[in-house]
């Protein structure tokens, strides 16, 4: 009997990306790759590589120059500005630069992700000190976000992130502020998440974080260098060069 | 957590955050309210005074021979066709006469030789005492000077069209200060609305990154304006009312006081202002949002 075919669990799908900044800035091209949910993903490549540019394609904070990109089966170039929400709360993404409110404090910063869905008060307090007793900042709790040091700002920012156990996690260079143990902390809280179900894209050029069990896809130059299936075989993809 | 209680509490964070600029916005609404308000009653009141002076009113029309039953007919079937009316009496020769001499009581004796119907017969017109009957009055009289018969038109048209120009002035004035309140609740709400929109565009940003919808991020601001154009309009028409009840006392014992008495706006028309004050103020907050959000 043939062997019949299954159909992948995709979450999330890029079809020949390219994105140009003018006048002529090519910060990806042709980038081709999809993500079965549950997934963990590495995404790699020197600073300027496209990393940023490619997690910014996927939550629609910038849109393509040409190609598709699909989330859980939705091509975003067509939802509307009034429907973003929709996308947005499916993903939970901590940013490069924070973009933390710095004169609201730790726990306020952590909940606005969950205010916007109408979360009850009592969750919300729980689930804020959970996450910050998880990365080590219970203590800063009620401490503005402008008085905490740069690697307090980033685990605040991934706090915010995952807060609403989101579908996706997309996180830009979560660990390139933080010392050893730290980052042994936010792995950790990312793979409780990942074991719960959730699907990471994890931006990074710290290769300690990852191993040969991941799947790992280098970006060189915005262009997709190689591609790693998961635990197995190096299949690297010959894309322009 | 509700869209409500969510925007409730973003409003009062925002007011806090702003409080100096809430706080002109409140003393501009305010003041626009209490100049409108203020001209509104004056004018309110001098529409009364213009009923309570109205009440003697009447138009007398002097005819050159007495109106047999048809023509009376007649002449009130023009009469209605022009104007309302309250009542049309018409006064005979002999009436007319007896009147005079009613008028004249002890000093009667000087019209014992003069024959009964030197007097002309009349009609009296006494039209409806509104302020829109008032302001036709003049061309009612000239209506009625066109009927055929008549000799002459006779009212007390000094005071009506001196009074009837005044209450055009106050007309006039009430639009103006209206058009003010307009002007300044709508755009100076738009514009703190702005300043705080452009002063929070971060956080507006980060809201929409991690999910907000649109109506998430407007309503705050719709409050605001609402809030605004609340208490700007209760504190408004609170300082009219001060106002009034100083003039009250200032003035409690002249004899104009006593004659026309000065009310305070009733309870519908101060609910209306409030209510005009706060649509106006949230529309001016819902249109700055949407223009600056580009919601």
């Amino acid at each position: 009997m043939e062997q019949q075919e299954q159909a992948p669990n995709i979450i999330i799908d890029l079809i020949k990306v390219t994105k140009l900044y003018t006048p002529d800035v090519h910060a990806l091209t042709d980038i081709t790759f999809s993500v079965n949910k549950g997934e963990m993903i590495f995404l790699t490549g020197r600073s300027g590589a496209g990393k940023t540019t490619l997690l910014k394609l996927i939550s629609k904070v910038e849109t393509p120059t040409k190609g598709m990109v699909e989330v859980d089966g939705i091509d975003i170039a067509k939802i509307p500005r009034r429907n973003l929400y929709s996308l947005r709360r499916k993903i939970g993404m901590a940013y490069q630069d924070f973009k933390l409110l710095p004169e609201r404090t730790v726990a306020a910063n952590i909940a606005v992700s969950m205010e916007v869905v109408y979360r009850k008060n009592s969750f919300i307090i729980k689930r804020t000190r959970e996450l910050l007793e998880q990365l080590g900042l219970q203590s800063k709790i009620n401490t503005p976000a402008a008085e905490l040091s740069r690697g307090e700002q980033q685990r605040v920012a991934i706090a915010r992130a995952v807060a609403n156990y989101p579908e996706i996690i997309l996180a830009d260079e979560p660990t390139g502020n933080l010392d050893a143990e730290t980052t042994g902390r936010v792995m950790s809280l990312f793979h409780d998440l990942h074991q719960q179900g959730a699907t990471l894209l994890i931006a990074t050029h710290d290769m300690s974080i990852y191993n040969d069990q991941h799947r790992v896809i280098q970006l060189e130059f915005g262009q997709q260098n190689s591609y790693q299936a998961s635990g197995s075989d190096i299949s690297t993809q010959a894309t322009n060069y | 957590m509700s869209l409500l209680s969510s925007a409730f509490r973003h409003t009062g964070r925002n007011m806090l955050q702003t409080w100096k600029s809430q706080v002109m916005t409140l003393f501009t609404v305010s003041l626009s309210i209490l100049i409108f308000s203020f001209f509104y009653l004056s004018y309110f009141n001098a529409l009364h005074i213009g009923q309570e002076l109205g009440d003697d009113l009447r138009l007398i029309v002097y005819l050159d021979e007495e109106p047999s039953p048809p023509l009376q007919e007649e002449y009130r079937r023009k009469i209605k066709k022009f104007d309302q009316v309250e009542q049309i009496v018409f006064v005979s020769r002999q009436e007319a006469f007896l009147r005079f001499e009613k008028q004249l009581g002890d000093d009667k004796d000087i019209l014992l030789d003069i024959q009964q119907d030197f007097l002309p017969p009349s009609i009296e017109v006494y039209p409806i005492k509104t302020l829109d009957s008032l302001s036709r009055i003049k061309r009612f009289s000239d209506y009625l000077y066109t009927l055929p018969g008549v000799l002459k038109v006779q009212y007390g048209k000094d005071w009506i069209e001196r009074f009837y120009s005044f209450i055009q002035l106050m007309r006039i004035i009430v639009i103006l200060s209206g058009f003010l309140l307009i002007m300044t609740t709508t755009f100076m709400v738009a514009h703190t609305i702005r300043l705080t929109l452009l002063s929070r565009q971060r956080e507006l940003e980060l809201l929409r990154l991690v999910g907000a919808t649109d109506n998430y991020i407007r309503m705050p601001f719709l409050f605001e304006g609402a809030f605004q154009g609340l208490i700007g309009a209760c504190l408004g028409i609170g300082a009219l009312y001060a106002l009034y009840n100083w003039i009250i006392l200032q003035f409690s014992g002249s004899s104009l006081f006593q004659l026309f008495p000065f009310s305070f706006l009733p309870l519908p028309i101060v609910a209306v202002l409030i209510v005009a004050s706060t649509l106006l103020c949230s529309f001016g907050s819902f249109s700055s949002a949407r223009k600056t959000l580009r919601l």
